[in-house]
């Protein structure tokens, strides 16, 4: 409400010209109804499309990060992988040579001495092996071989200190120690070998694994763009159109607020609300310029009028002089006829002025159902008098059974009447104004025709005409703003407004409205 | 004043206008005839010589113009008054520069139509076109 506050001396100059108009519009009603759909869109639990986006973002980052993570991990494995497999090769080339000694060792009883130099080599690559992978990989294994390197350099270094003894060579334990030697050694190359293999299989299916992961991280990333991408869609680009298709709809003069439809406010929220106000603060303008045109109206009825009060008038003060003048001379019967004539031009002048009062004063707006017949007999009513003045013929063609429509009597008859009057002004020297009213040819639709045999519109402002203030009347007896407003109502009332002219031949202006289903009681609701 | 009774024609739709005036100037001594209908009007216009037409302007099929032409058209020195409503007083203006004697608006008081009236009799007299 505070907010509210100042808006509301903004528009104290309206409300006060409003309240001359003793317009039905009331300030703090629309203000009611404003604050009540303000509430419920501000009602609901905040999740702005920025913690949204910022959300789906995130968790793009998280998932990427993770696979990517992952594949780093992988490439790290997959090097040391290779590592391991260059070493067990060089490894293994070490041990083929010692075999090869061992081999010629016992065959010709060559000299074992130079497996030393070949095992420590072997020893340094298991060392660097243990020492670039850690214990990450094949320790198990790379501990047996260390095993297996020990074991055999001892039994070699027993075998050549046991070359200096004699019989050594038939001894048991010879033949002990040369068996143990060869089944370390085999073991060793069996085993560098077997860890050779197995990490390049497993090299190989590494290699695989992260070339199936740079696939799965392009699936996500599609899947996750799609998501925020419709979620873009859904929460910015849908809802733009559905604030473009309720500002088109307010610009035709269609004042339906925008409710809200979702379960969370966010930044879009503030908008509708912003354009709510605007949608009410049109709505109070739009109601401010009927109402103004209406009593714009009535000054033009007024001439009419007061013509027409004048005879009853006249007549009075005829017959009441005549009473007055002859009053011993009159015969009982003339006088009751005198006074008969007095009372009856009196309650004559009370219609002529009824009917403008009706309309003048009348204020509120209210929507019901309606038969166009009566809305046009209204109408006809209240400018029967300036038509009888400007020596103009009425005729009236209604199609009788038809369905009745929702609006406002009021606008209504002020949009006919203003076409009425339109027209009449179209043929100073007197003319025809044919009304009809039938079923349109879209269906759900009927449609209103005024016809006058006026001087016409010519086809290049025929255009114009609709515009607000477009006049073709001299200065300071049009406003320019009749057909404007008529259009606004009409197309508020969910129908059309179109015109055909032809120069010298006159001018017919086509209302559709909308027509709706007999409920059962519009018998009560259009007394 | 009047040593005869002068032809009085008087034409306005509105049945109570007919109604008083008659009463009001058959009592002054005129020989009034009052017609509600314009056409029935012209049509004795025709063949009736009257002294003073008082004729409505907007009237229905023949207006109050049109009967000033065929009054005039008849050469006969006959004055005619013409009544005139709120909205008709440019008309009666145009209707007094084509000839027509004066114009009274409504509402009026009989008094008033009856000097209005003296004053055409008077002014017959004066042009001494008075006959019979």
């Amino acid at each position: 409400m505070g907010q509210k506050k100042n808006d509301k001396e903004e528009v104290s100059l309206f409300s006060i010209l409003k309240s001359d108009f003793s317009s039905g519009l009331n300030d703090s009603a629309y203000e009611q109804e404003e604050n009540k759909l303000n509430q419920a869109l501000l009602e609901r639990p905040s999740f702005s499309v920025k913690a949204r986006l910022t959300l789906a973002f995130f968790i793009l980052f998280l998932v990427s990060a993770t696979i990517s993570i992952t594949a780093m991990i992988i490439n790290s494995r997959i090097k040391k992988g290779i590592q391991l497999v260059t070493l067990a090769d060089k490894f293994a080339n070490e041990i083929q040579h010692v075999r090869r000694i061992e081999k010629n060792y016992f065959l010709y009883g060559s000299d074992l001495s130079e497996v030393s130099q070949h095992l420590d080599n072997a020893q340094q690559f298991l060392e660097r092996a243990s020492f670039e992978l850690g214990h990450d990989i094949g320790s198990i294994e790379l501990g047996e071989i260390n095993h297996y390197l020990g074991g055999y350099r001892l039994l070699s270094d027993s075998l050549i200190k046991g070359g200096n003894i004699k019989d050594f060579m038939e001894s048991k334990e010879y033949q002990e120690i040369a068996v143990r030697l060869r089944d370390y050694g085999s073991k060793m190359l069996e085993t560098s070998l077997d860890i050779s293999k197995k990490e390049r299989q497993f090299i190989f299916s590494a290699t695989e694994n992260s070339r199936r992961i740079i696939l799965i991280l392009i699936a996500v990333f599609l899947f996750f763009s799609i998501f925020i991408a419709s979620h873009i869609y859904k929460h910015i680009i849908t809802r733009l159109n559905r604030l473009m298709v309720a500002t088109q709809q307010f610009a035709s003069g269609d004042f339906l607020p925008i409710t809200p439809k979702r379960k969370y406010r966010d930044e879009f929220s503030l908008l509708v609300i912003a354009l709510n106000h605007m949608m009410y603060e049109l709505d109070k303008r739009q109601q401010l310029l009927i109402e103004s045109h209406r009593l714009r109206a009535i000054g033009n009825l007024t001439a009419g009028v007061a013509h027409e009060l004048n005879n009853p008038i006249n007549n009075i003060i005829l017959t009441a002089e005549v009473l007055k003048d002859g009053f011993g001379e009159l015969s009982k019967a003339e006088i009751k006829d005198a006074i008969n004539d007095l009372v009856n031009q009196g309650e004559r002048a009370q219609q002529i002025v009824k009917n403008l009062l009706d309309y003048a004063r009348e204020s509120e707006t209210q929507s019901d159902y309606l038969y166009i017949n009566e809305i046009l007999e209204e109408t006809v009513q209240l400018v029967k008098n300036q038509i009888k003045l400007s020596k103009i013929s009425l005729e009236e063609n209604y199609r009788k059974t038809l369905s009745p429509i929702y609006g406002d009597r009021k606008l209504l008859v002020q949009v006919f009447l203003n076409l009425i009057l339109n027209a009449i002004d179209a043929m100073p020297k007197g003319g025809n104004i044919i009304l009809d009213v039938t079923e349109s040819k879209q269906t759900g639709f009927l449609s209103v025709t005024i016809t006058d045999t006026g001087t016409g519109i010519s086809d290049h402002i025929l255009n114009s005409i609709f515009n607000p203030f477009f006049t073709t009347k001299p200065t300071g007896q049009g406003t320019g703003l009749g057909l404007a407003v008529s259009r606004g109502i009409i197309e508020k009332h969910g129908g059309s407004i179109s015109v055909k002219s032809s120069q010298g031949v006159g001018t017919t202006f086509t209302v559709h409205l909308p027509t709706v289903p007999i409920p059962a009681d519009i018998k009560d609701k259009s007394d | 004043m009047a040593k005869r009774k002068y032809k009085l024609c008087i034409i306005d739709d509105e049945v109570v206008v007919c109604k008083r005036l008659q009463q009001f100037f058959t009592k002054a001594k005129y020989e009034v005839e009052t017609f509600v209908d314009s056409k029935s009007a012209a049509e004795r216009i025709s063949e009736v010589r009257f002294d003073v037409v008082v004729t409505d302007i907007r009237m229905d099929n023949i207006d109050g113009m049109e009967i000033l032409s065929l009054v005039q058209k008849k050469g006969e020195p006959t004055k005619v008054i013409m009544i005139t409503g709120y909205a008709t007083i440019e008309i009666a203006r145009e209707a007094q520069a084509k000839g027509a004697f004066d114009f009274i608006s409504k509402p009026f008081r009989p008094q008033e139509l009856l000097k209005v009236i003296e004053k055409a009799t008077k002014e017959l007299e004066n042009s001494g076109t008075k006959e019979e």
